[in-house]
Order: C-alpha cells, then sequence, then structure tokens
C-alpha cells in the first residue's frame, strides 16, 4: 500500500503545527470563534453533544497493521479505550479533550495518517470500494486514482471554502461497493468500445434530507484526465453553488436547479481551461502511487483445512457462508469481521479489538486491512488455509459474529446518544432489532437484508438506501421511526419508499419483524432475496404486513 | 408603558406585574415585553452561567450575548465560552474587550491589576461593557440573592439610574437549584468548577476556595473588594445595585433617547478614529501604495483605473478586465471561497496585472489566496490589530508543503 513520501511527510507536520498554533491563536483571541471553526473542522475536530469528536481518516478504507495498532493507542490514551468506524471509511473519538487534540494529530502523523478535512465544507476523506484488489470483478485498483484525488484535494486552495461539503467515491468495478450514486462525485471504472478502462462520472448524488440519485456527467473519462475533470465540476459548483441556504448548498441542488445539461456544458468548457494547466506531473505521480499498490505475491497452497474445518465446525460454515467474499487469486477470501455484535454499538470497536485485528492482519492477511462503509473491517487476503485459526481468533477477540449483509448488520449513524443534530436514538434500535432476530434464530435463513437507520433528516444512517430504512425524527417531543422499502445503495441505485405512518421506538422492532416475516412468505424460494420479492410484488403486501397489526388492534 | 419613562418607574412597575413568577417567565418577558425595550444578556461564562444561557437559548437564540474578554480570562473560559455557544446554538454572541488604544495608554505592560484592582476592572470591564450596552434598553444578569454581600436584597427588575433597566430572573434561586437544573440539561460545565473555582472571573485575580468557605471567596482575595465595579449608574461606578428610590430623586430628566424612533434601531456608534486599512504582503503589512482609484468594471472610465470585482463576477466577464493594471475581488466574509476561483481562473485566462483580495480575509488563508493568484491581501485596521503582522508572514512561506504545484508541474514529453 501506498507510503508517505517526503513531501507527504512534512505536509502532514506542517499542518498539525499550524493547528496547534490555531489553537492558540483561538485562546488569546487572534482567531474569532467564528474564524475559527472551518479551522477546527478542516482539521476533524467536531463538536458533539457531550464532547469535542475527532475524525480520522483512513483513505479509501486502507489501513495497515501498525496504524491500527496506533488508532488503539490513541482510543486508550485519550479516549475512552474505544472508536467508532463510520459510513465514510473513518474512525471517530468521541471523547477527546481540545487541549489534546494537537498531541493526537502528532501521534497520527506517526503512522502516516491524519483528520485533514474529514469536516468543514471542504473535498472529504476520498472514499473507495472496500474489497479493492482483492475483487474477483475488478477492472483495476481503484485506490491509486483515490489517492491522487486525496493530494490533489488536500489543501487545495481554491477548494477549502465551498459552499458545503463535498463529498467523492471512487470504485474499480462495475458492481458499485462504494454507493458512487450517492455521493458528489461517483467515480465508476468501466472499460469503452476500445476495451480502455476510463471513468463514468456521477455528480450530484447524495442521501441527506433531500435525496438524490446521481446523474451522469461524462460516460467516459479517459484516466488521464481524472484531476481536470473533477476540479472543474468544483470549480462550476464553488461559483455556481447557493451559499444562501445551507441546506440547498450542496451540488446536488445546483446539478437539479440547473440541470445536467447546463452543469455539464460549464464543466466542459471549464475543464477545457483547466487541462491546460496540467502538465503531467500528476501522471507521473500516479505512475508512482500505482506501483505502491501492485498486490503482494499470493501464496499457493492447498485449501483442505478449511474444508475440513467446515464440514467440522458448524459455526465455522455459517460464519464463512456469510462473512467471506470471492478473492481475484485462487486459493484466498476476503474476510469482512463484523463490528455489528448483536447488541453492540454497530461499528465500534476496542482498542484490545484493534489490536487482535491488526495481529491477524499481519499474521495471516499480507498486512493489509480495510474499513469498509458498512462499518465493518475487512482482511482483504486471507489463504483459506488460514481461515480456521483466524476465525478461532476472532471469536476469542468477541469478533466473529456471522452476520455479513444479513439482517443484523445494521448501518446506524451516532443518533441522539452522541450526536447534536439527531431528533431519536439510532443505536439503541439496531441493537433491539439485531437483538430480536438473534433470538428468532431466522437471520441465515432470511439471508442477504440491508437494515440502516438515521437518527434525523440528514440520513447519515443511509436510510434511503436501505432495503429496510428506518429514520427517526421527533414528533411533538415523541420518538417517531418511519419506514422506507425497497432502497439499494449499488449501481443500480433508488431510493426507497416510505410505507405510511411511522411507529414508536417500542413499536419499531414489531414493525420490522412483520416485514421480514412477510418476505419469508411472499418469496418464492430462498434464492430468492427481499430486494428482489420486493422488486417483484411491490409496496402493497407489505405494507398490509406492517399495518395490519394495527387494524387488528383497532378492530 | 413608553420607554422613555424612567427606568425606576418602569422596574418597580416590571417587578409588580412579575412579582409571583418565575425565572422563565420573567425571562420571557424580559424579551418580549415593550417595557423592557431592547435586551441583551451579559454572561461571564463562568461557574454557572451556562443556566441563564440555556434559559435564553430555549426562548430566543438570537438574543444578543455579551461576553467580556479581560484578556486577562482563564483559558478554560475562552473555550468553555466557545463550546457552551456552539452547543446551545446562540446566534450573536459579542466579545466584548477594551479599546486597544485606551489599554496601551492605561495598561501597556498587563500589570494595572497588580497595582490597582478597581482601575483595572474599569479599563477592561466597566467601561467596555457600557459601550457595549449603550445600544440596548435593558440587559440581564445570573446575579442571585443568594450570593450574598450586596446581592441580598436584589430583585427580578432594576432601573440603573436613568440609562437602563437590569433583569435578574435567578435572583431567586439557590446554588442547589443551579446544580439541579445543569444537571437535568445535561449541560457542560466550566472546567476550572471541579478543580475548585466555584466563582470565575479574571485569572489574575480568581483563587480556589477551600471547602466551607463562600462561593465568591476566591474573587479578589485578600481585599474588600466584592464586586468588579461592573454596576454602574450615569457612567460613574457603583458598588453593588442602587434603590431605585433613591436613583428616582436623583434624577429628574428623562434619558437622552439613543434609540432611531422611526425604526428603532440602534443609533450609530460613533467612530473615535478612521484605521487605514493594511495590505499584507510575504513582506508583511505596509500602506496601499495604489493611487488609480477603483471602479466597477461598467464605470471604468480610464485604462489606469483598478477594478472591483464583486465574488458573483461570472466567469465570463472575466475577460472583460484582462487589462487592467489592477483588479480587485471582494471578499464578503472569510467562509466565502468564490473569490479563489475567480483568482485562478483570471490567471488561468492570461491576466498579468496586480490581484489584490479585500475583505474578511484570514490570516490563515493567506498561504490560499497566494496560491490561488492573489498577489496581496488588502484587510482593515481592525482585523489586522487582532491578526498582527507576525500571523500573516507565518504564512509567506506558502510556495512550501503545496500538494498543487508538485502535481501540476510540467514534465517533458
Amino acid at each position: 500500500m501506498y507510503q508517505y513520501t517526503d513531501f507527504d511527510e512534512a505536509f502532514v507536520r506542517t499542518r498539525v503545527a499550524q493547528f496547534r498554533g490555531q489553537v492558540e491563536r483561538r485562546i488569546d483571541g487572534s482567531l474569532t470563534e467564528d474564524e475559527f471553526k472551518p479551522l477546527r473542522l478542516m482539521n476533524g475536530l467536531y463538536l458533539q453533544l457531550h464532547a469535542y469528536m475527532l475524525r480520522v481518516a483512513i483513505p479509501y478504507g486502507t489501513i495497515n497493521p501498525g496504524q491500527m495498532r496506533q488508532l488503539a493507542m490513541i482510543a486508550e490514551r485519550w479516549d475512552r479505550g474505544y472508536g467508532h468506524f463510520t459510513t465514510r471509511q473513518n474512525i471517530q473519538f468521541n471523547w477527546p479533550k481540545l487541549k489534546d487534540v494537537p498531541d493526537i494529530l502528532d501521534a497520527l502523523a506517526d503512522v502516516q495518517m491524519h483528520a485533514i478535512q474529514t469536516s468543514g465544507n471542504t473535498i472529504r476523506n476520498v472514499t473507495a470500494d472496500h474489497f479493492a484488489g482483492a475483487a474477483a470483478d475488478e477492472i483495476e485498483d481503484p485506490r491509486p486514482y483515490a489517492e491522487l484525488l486525496r493530494q490533489w484535494s488536500t489543501d487545495h486552495p481554491e477548494f477549502q471554502f465551498l459552499p458545503r461539503k463535498f463529498k467523492i467515491a471512487v470504485t474499480g468495478s462495475p458492481n458499485d461497493r462504494a454507493v458512487t450514486k450517492s455521493h458528489d462525485i461517483g467515480l465508476r471504472m468501466v472499460r469503452n468500445a476500445a476495451g480502455t478502462p476510463g471513468f463514468e462520472v456521477i455528480v450530484g448524488g447524495g442521501l441527506g434530507r433531500t435525496p438524490m440519485i446521481g446523474k451522469v456527467v461524462r460516460d467516459f473519462l479517459p484516466v488521464e484526465d481524472l484531476l481536470p475533470y473533477c476540479e472543474a465540476i468544483v470549480s462550476v459548483w464553488n461559483l455556481l453553488g447557493r451559499r444562501d441556504n445551507k441546506y440547498k448548498a450542496r451540488i446536488k441542488i445546483t446539478v437539479h436547479e440547473h440541470g445536467i445539461e447546463e452543469i455539464s456544458r460549464l464543466v466542459e468548457e471549464r475543464f477545457a481551461t483547466l487541462k491546460a494547466a496540467f502538465g503531467g506531473a500528476d501522471q507521473a505521480l500516479l505512475a508512482n502511487i500505482r506501483a505502491a499498490f501492485a498486490p503482494p505475491v499470493f501464496a499457493e497452497r492447498p485449501t483442505d483445512g478449511f474444508e475440513a474445518a467446515r464440514l467440522a465446525n458448524p459455526a465455522f460454515a455459517a460464519w464463512a457462508d456469510v462473512n467471506l467474499a470471492p478473492h481475484k487469486a485462487p486459493g484466498h477470501a476476503i474476510v469482512t469481521i463484523s463490528l455489528k455484535k448483536h447488541g453492540a454499538t454497530p461499528g465500534d470497536a476496542t482498542a484490545d479489538q484493534m489490536r487482535a485485528m491488526a495481529d491477524l492482519a499481519e499474521r495471516y492477511g499480507y498486512g493489509e486491512l480495510r474499513i469498509s462503509h458498512e462499518q465493518n473491517v475487512i482482511l482483504p487476503h486471507v489463504h483459506k488455509a488460514d481461515l480456521p485459526e483466524v476465525y478461532a481468533r476472532l471469536r476469542a477477540a468477541d469478533l466473529a459474529t456471522a452476520n455479513v449483509g444479513l439482517v443484523s448488520d445494521i448501518i446506524a449513524c451516532p443518533g441522539m446518544d452522541y450526536c447534536a443534530l439527531a431528533t431519536a436514538r439510532s443505536i439503541p434500535i439496531a441493537q433491539e432489532i439485531a437483538e430480536r432476530f438473534e433470538a428468532l434464530k431466522i437471520e441465515h435463513e432470511v439471508g442477504p437484508l440491508k437494515i440502516k437507520i438515521s437518527g434525523c433528516i440528514n440520513a447519515c444512517g443511509h436510510h434511503h438506501v436501505g432495503h429496510i430504512g428506518i429514520l427517526g425524527l421527533d414528533r411533538a417531543g415523541v420518538e417517531n421511526y418511519q419506514v422506507t422499502l425497497g432502497g439499494d445503495h449499488t449501481e443500480d441505485a433508488v431510493v426507497g419508499e416510505k410505507t405510511g405512518p411511522g411507529f414508536s421506538a417500542d413499536e419499531i422492532t414489531g414493525a420490522i419483524e412483520r416485514i421480514v416475516f412477510a418476505y419469508l412468505d411472499l418469496r418464492e424460494g430462498p434464492e430468492e432475496t427481499f430486494l428482489q420479492a420486493y422488486r417483484r410484488v411491490g409496496m402493497q403486501p407489505f405494507k398490509a404486513a406492517l399495518y395490519e397489526k394495527d387494524r387488528a388492534d383497532a378492530a | 408603558m413608553p420607554l422613555d419613562t424612567l427606568p425606576a418607574v418602569r422596574a418597580a412597575a416590571l417587578n409588580g406585574r412579575y412579582r409571583h413568577h418565575g425565572a422563565t417567565a420573567v425571562l420571557e418577558h424580559a424579551l418580549r415585553d415593550p417595557d423592557v425595550g431592547r435586551t441583551a444578556l451579559v454572561s461571564s461564562f463562568g461557574a454557572e452561567s451556562v443556566v441563564l444561557l440555556h434559559l435564553v437559548s430555549i426562548i430566543d437564540r438570537t438574543t444578543p450575548v455579551l461576553f467580556i474578554d479581560t484578556e486577562m480570562l482563564f483559558a478554560e473560559t475562552l473555550v468553555y465560552q466557545q463550546e457552551v455557544a456552539e452547543r446551545l446554538h446562540l446566534q450573536d454572541v459579542r466579545v466584548i474587550r477594551a479599546d486597544p488604544a485606551r489599554k496601551a495608554a492605561i495598561d501597556p505592560d498587563d500589570t494595572l491589576h497588580l497595582r490597582d484592582t478597581d482601575a483595572c476592572c474599569d479599563l477592561r470591564k466597566t467601561v467596555p461593557l457600557q459601550t457595549a450596552l449603550e445600544d440596548f434598553d435593558s440587559w440581564i444578569t445570573g446575579r442571585k440573592r443568594y450570593q450574598g454581600g450586596k446581592r441580598s436584597d436584589l430583585d427580578f427588575f432594576e432601573a440603573e439610574g436613568d440609562l437602563r433597566i437590569k433583569v435578574n430572573p435567578l435572583v431567586h434561586w439557590t446554588t442547589q437549584d443551579l446544580q439541579d437544573y445543569i444537571a437535568e440539561n445535561r449541560l457542560p460545565r466550566h472546567p476550572l468548577v471541579a478543580q475548585g473555582y466555584p466563582s470565575i472571573g479574571c485569572a489574575p485575580c480568581t483563587s480556589r476556595v477551600a471547602d466551607g468557605e463562600d462561593a465568591r471567596a476566591g474573587r479578589w482575595r485578600g481585599t474588600e473588594k466584592d464586586e468588579c465595579g461592573i454596576h454602574f449608574v450615569n457612567g460613574k461606578l457603583v458598588r453593588g445595585p442602587l434603590p431605585a428610590a433613591v436613583e428616582m430623586a436623583a434624577t429628574d430628566t428623562a434619558p437622552e433617547t439613543a434609540r432611531d424612533e422611526t425604526n428603532g434601531a440602534p443609533a450609530a456608534p460613533e467612530t473615535t478614529e478612521t484605521v487605514m486599512n493594511v495590505i499584507v504582503t510575504d513582506d508583511g503589512f505596509g500602506p496601499d501604495d495604489w493611487t488609480g482609484g477603483f471602479a466597477a468594471p461598467a464605470e471604468a472610465t480610464t485604462q489606469e483605473v483598478g477594478i472591483d470585482l464583486p465574488p458573483d463576477t461570472a466567469p465570463d466577464a472575466l475577460e472583460t478586465v484582462l487589462d487592467a493594471p489592477l483588479v480587485r475581488i471582494d471578499f464578503p466574509s472569510f467562509s466565502d471561497g468564490r473569490g479563489f476561483t475567480l483568482a485562478r481562473l483570471l490567471r488561468l485566462r492570461g491576466y498579468r496585472g496586480r490581484l489584490r483580495a479585500k475583505g474578511h480575509l484570514i490570516a490563515d488563508q493567506y498561504a490560499m489566496a497566494r496560491r490561488a493568484g492573489f498577489d496581496e491581501v488588502e484587510i482593515d485596521g481592525e482585523l489586522a490589530a487582532r491578526q498582527p503582522e507576525d500571523q500573516w508572514r507565518a504564512r509567506a512561506d506558502w510556495q512550501a508543503h503545496d500538494y498543487q504545484s508538485r502535481l501540476r508541474a510540467r514534465i517533458p514529453a
């Protein structure tokens, strides 16, 4: 994976020193509160409900064991012994003290990490397919492009005070695992008629209070035009985007108000101007970055141990069925470590668990880990013969939950337990649903089903694109949970449809249970997934099942 | 009752009206009752301030909150101030400081507090607050009867001479009430409370309080002083409130109205002197040496005049200014980054003249401005005083650590 150059190293160190100075200048009055706030945000420091929150970037979700151990150290030394992995491949520490933050940033810089542009009205951490470099269906590893974008967007002088935040996601596979249609810019690798890889460029997607599916602004972008083209999009939006209303400032609204044709015309025109300003150095750097992402030499040895363990240990078999994905190299698998233990906070990992995962990656995983936007941790390259041992060690670290992609693998935002914006709780709802299905023991029978929960209309839990989406609102001081069905976060992205009136916190778990049982009744067989069944039969039968109980109660 | 009725009369009437009300009702009326007029909350963001701030934020978070930064406060207070303001979404916190010129004249080396605490309070707290309050008919304080001393017989409403009314919604609250309120509403505590400071003022004059001591015992310890003198009448310091009746007898002229009756807006504050704008370059601060004047693009009559561009200039309009000797792009707010893109586009279209950013840019943006193509930044005297030359020169190294120049370099094919 990519190692910092001397340039990157010096940049990050200088940036920490600058932030240290900014904290001091806030305290001595040189910077007003208003002036300090964006500077703090562009260094990842938020003010949350109870305390400051530091959001650390894990660019394109790739992290090595040494970095993971450093996160564990930070969690123990300056926080409460755990960290929270987010839906945008970041890790958040929820309890740092302001005075410690520069020291934490220094500790991150020691392992080539930073918190730069993880918040504020800037280009945020660039996210990528969490199976990058390992997936069997990949055209190219997207991470070199993501790293190039990271360098380009970092401290970009034009784009530190944008109308609003700006998020870019890249996938190297036509099967979109990076939610590209829900980003301000989504880059999906495709091949043109000549077979050359390039990007389909999608612009103006987003969730939040106005969910929009991104629109294609360029069918095929040669990879060497990546930076000037992205720069053209952001440059057009920086002048055109609304600054009068923060809820209308995102590029999705600009695209909606001006139309994709007009935006496309402006972007192509600006691109022509900007392309001339790139003199080839970016492509030379890209070549170096590509070399850094060269895949490891995968071991060739028998996988007998794996097959034997499958037959001997049903728990291992159940875990292997859902937590493994096909790897491009023979004899290998991609392991997803679930951070969704039934009843635990989705995405949380303790310092000990971080170290356990780091050890596993070092010993069995070619020294690589990934963080997924589904708030799980991935060991992208594990030889199948090692899987029984990996599983045993995960069990010992309480990390062997076998629920990836299932009902209890829930994405949830922090909700009212941590977030100042939230209008309802998310985590306790996620915990209750997971525990209910664990008790029912039907998770594996139900199969792939994505539940996503947001605690307010800002939609950090991506509820719009959950197969089942749950949105917590405040209705006259009482939490009320709205349900959407049929959302999809993949390359076929669809925003889910609302079922009808919402449910109280006491009723929501039962409501989800009725939907799932309705699916089991409706499906044509175990091969038909929830989403397929929903697309076949539509909302009506689910709605009937969902509100049936209410009618029975009323009768 | 018209606002030009004597404050003492209005205060007496208000006390009658709200005698049986609680803090919230008093506060709600203080913010809405026309007899109270334009109101500001004055807060030290001290040990218990968060209670009143929270009460006010619930009723109307746009209420002006005046925070006096004596520049002698604990760092913890400044950080806490920001934290609380954000948590409660206070929309209009105004940080009040002493006039720099006056401070330079009276207390150049910040040692006045060692010689004369009253004079120091006067310079850093009383006078700046009095000036800030000129725009208001009343102000809300967090003083309580239990604090004792001169506060034992406080009322909800007090007349402050003939100047304005002082509202004390928490007069009847006890320490326990405050503690309960903070706990029940999960409000953040001032970090120094846990370290033994139940009452927090300026760092040099606040000390820890031992168990069993009065909460305010740590303020100006070892002196007779127990009030800062922030409570003043007719521009004279008054240590503690005056009984309304005394004040009524002493004043028989109606207060000069500071209001513009037609729109209720405060009269424009008098400016004592006009400070010249400062031009920032890599060499630091300098005077403006441009003598050619400025005009909007449509109004430029000669080739020699500088062109002023607003931030909403359309990219195509940049073509018309490519021959100007100087172009000045306006930044209405430092958080509005349009000017950076305009500068860059101008340079990409071949503009070679002098390019200046003007308005609210902060020192931390100097490198961005230079990298985007600006030659210099024009800031006003207030900002130059607050962010002195060294803070700008710290970023004169803008060519170092620049990803952009690294990515754009021309590589011979």
